[in-house]
């Protein structure tokens, strides 16, 4: 049924082999997830906590090797676990975000490259997993993917308005009775199972590009917060699909991941010149 | 003017020997006082004395020692509490209109969809009672310090407030801004039954519409209604003791508290009709 609809509705021939129906399916389920998490990431200023997420991965996956796990179970777990250490050292102490996230991440990387020292041939697939591939994407992921994406919508539908609370400023947040504390929880491990999810879907170094791209988009296109959620949507979908198609032209021949960042990296730059002209007509 | 106290007025908040030290540093010493329910109370002290790290240990979130226990609600609920912060830090690039900031901490219906009618419709009424209808649909980070500060104020009226708190209140805005905003909350407090507790470090204005007075510098100074604690006498007596070591027994109670920066000014207010 997906890939008629699919067909009719995108009627490139590109599009005809399943393994790019299966490809485009995992994207529109991703992209817009990322995106949407993004914009929180934007409003909390947590770029950085994405990026130290996606180098857990790194560590997940040796951890899997070595214990003959299979690793995508051990990256997430893994990610999961570091996602809210972060957050409960960041609570707990006075220190910046960014500080606590610095020590996180060259903690994670460090332990990923010490296990994977011990231990050349676990080097080799690790490859595999760092620089993931969306066109090799099982019906396992798939499954994993649509459950992460209902559960992102229900928090996302019960959370926006409280989540924009806390962004915006969390003390104020908490004397007005928004349960501080179990929003960004739950934050945090939800974030950490879309960041490891898009490594293994796009690969490590694209990931933050997938959150952080369409957000930044839509701050400066949208006038209000929930104008904001929709234009992350539509920059995130429509770079998915336009990468996708893109890269499997005879011309370009590009990796998909690299595409679909790039179609929304002229997202972005089309909105810089929407805000300049913004201000031009404002002063 | 201000409101005078006729009745024993029951407790709104009771600091009892709370003591924050942050870094090794002594913030708050032992801190014991009472809020009076219904009034205005501020607490006044020299920059650097406490009060906003009093403030944040009566919203917990600073860890202290001792005890704070707040009065609960009229229907006996878990008091409800307004704060209305001294600055609002936050990302002025985010786009919010003001319409949406009032109705985040009330609407579950994710903002995508819009203010339902009847959120906007309680917005409006509270930006109306803040003077400040007007704001509605203007951009958050456009707004100017003393607009800013009426939204925050309308945003903590939201809460039916049993216990209004507010963190230097006219910082950031004009004299005459100042003089608007603290009639306004006279009005508000008078119609809506709350509790208010201001913190000011040098406000004469904020203080003239006080009805009770905590003088702090690390600990409790002095404490009760203005006409009492803001005489020329307390403080002569104080600066006396300050000065000339008069009676230096009795200095660890009594000790330089309300500096000249602090209570000079007020005194001044007092001697006014």
């Amino acid at each position: 049924m997906t890939a008629t609809l699919i067909t009719t509705l995108l009627p490139f021939e590109c599009l005809a082999p399943p393994f790019m129906q299966q490809a485009l399916l995992g994207l529109v389920l991703l992209a817009p997830l990322a995106a949407t998490m993004g914009v929180q990431v934007v409003n909390f200023r947590m770029a950085f906590f994405a990026d130290a997420i996606s180098h857990s991965a790194f560590a997940g996956v040796a951890l899997g090797l070595i214990f003959a796990v299979n690793p995508h179970w051990t990256m997430l777990l893994f990610g999961v676990l570091v996602g809210i250490g972060i957050m409960a050292v960041q609570r707990g102490s006075s220190l910046s975000t960014d500080t606590v996230i610095g020590v996180f991440f060259s903690a994670v990387v460090a332990f990923g490259l010490a296990v994977v020292s011990r231990d050349r041939t676990v080097a080799r697939d690790l490859q595999r997993f760092l620089y993931g591939d969306i066109l090799t994407i099982d019906d396992q992921s798939i499954l994993f993917l649509k459950l992460l994406f209902v559960g992102i919508l229900l928090f996302q539908w019960l959370g926006y308005n409280r989540m924009l609370y806390i962004g915006l400023n969390p003390l104020l947040a908490e004397a007005h009775r928004v349960r501080v504390a179990i929003y960004q929880y739950l934050f945090a491990a939800l974030l950490s199972l879309v960041v490891i999810f898009a490594v293994w879907a796009v690969g490590v170094l694209l990931v933050t590009a997938l959150l952080i791209v369409p957000a930044a988009t839509a701050r400066n296109l949208a006038r209000s917060a929930g104008g904001m959620f929709w234009w992350a949507l539509v920059v995130s979908l429509t770079s998915a699909v336009a990468g996708l198609i893109l890269s499997a032209q005879e011309w370009a021949r590009t990796a998909t991941g690299a595409t679909v960042i790039l179609v929304a990296s002229a997202w972005f730059a089309a909105s810089l010149s929407v805000t300049a002209l913004r201000g031009r007509s404002r002063a | 003017m201000g409101v005078p106290v006729e009745r024993p007025d029951p407790i709104a908040v009771a600091f009892e020997e709370v003591t924050v030290t942050l870094g090794g540093v002594p913030i708050l010493d032992k801190v014991t006082a009472t809020v009076p329910a219904g009034g205005c109370t501020a607490i006044v002290g020299p920059n650097g004395a406490g009060k906003t790290t009093l403030l944040l240990a009566l919203l917990g979130q600073v860890r202290c020692t001792g005890e704070i226990r707040i009065a609960p609600g009229a229907d006996g609920a878990a008091p409800r509490i307004g704060y209305v912060p001294q600055r609002l830090l936050f990302d002025r690039g985010l786009p919010m209109t003001v319409m949406e900031f009032m109705v985040m901490g009330r609407q579950r219906l994710p903002l995508w969809f819009g203010v339902r009618p009847r959120h906007r419709e309680r917005a409006r009424a509270l930006l109306a009672t803040v003077r400040a209808e007007g704001l509605a649909d203007r951009q958050l980070g456009a707004l100017s310090g003393g607009e800013m500060q009426r939204v925050l104020l309308a945003l903590a009226l939201q809460q039916d407030p049993d216990l209004l708190i507010l963190d230097e209140p006219a910082a950031g805005v004009d004299f005459q801004g100042e003089q608007i905003f603290c009639e306004l909350l006279d009005d508000l407090r008078l119609k809506h039954a709350f509790t208010q507790l201001i913190v000011s470090h040098d406000l004469p204005t904020v203080t003239h519409h006080s009805t009770y007075v905590i003088c702090l510098n690390h600990k409790v100074m002095a404490a009760g209604p203005p006409r009492e604690v803001l005489t020329n006498e307390t403080l002569t007596a104080t600066f006396g003791l300050h000065m000339g070591l008069v009676a230096s027994h009795a200095m660890p109670e009594a000790g330089p508290g309300c500096t000249a920066s602090c209570c000079s000014p007020l005194c001044n207010l007092e001697t006014k009709p």
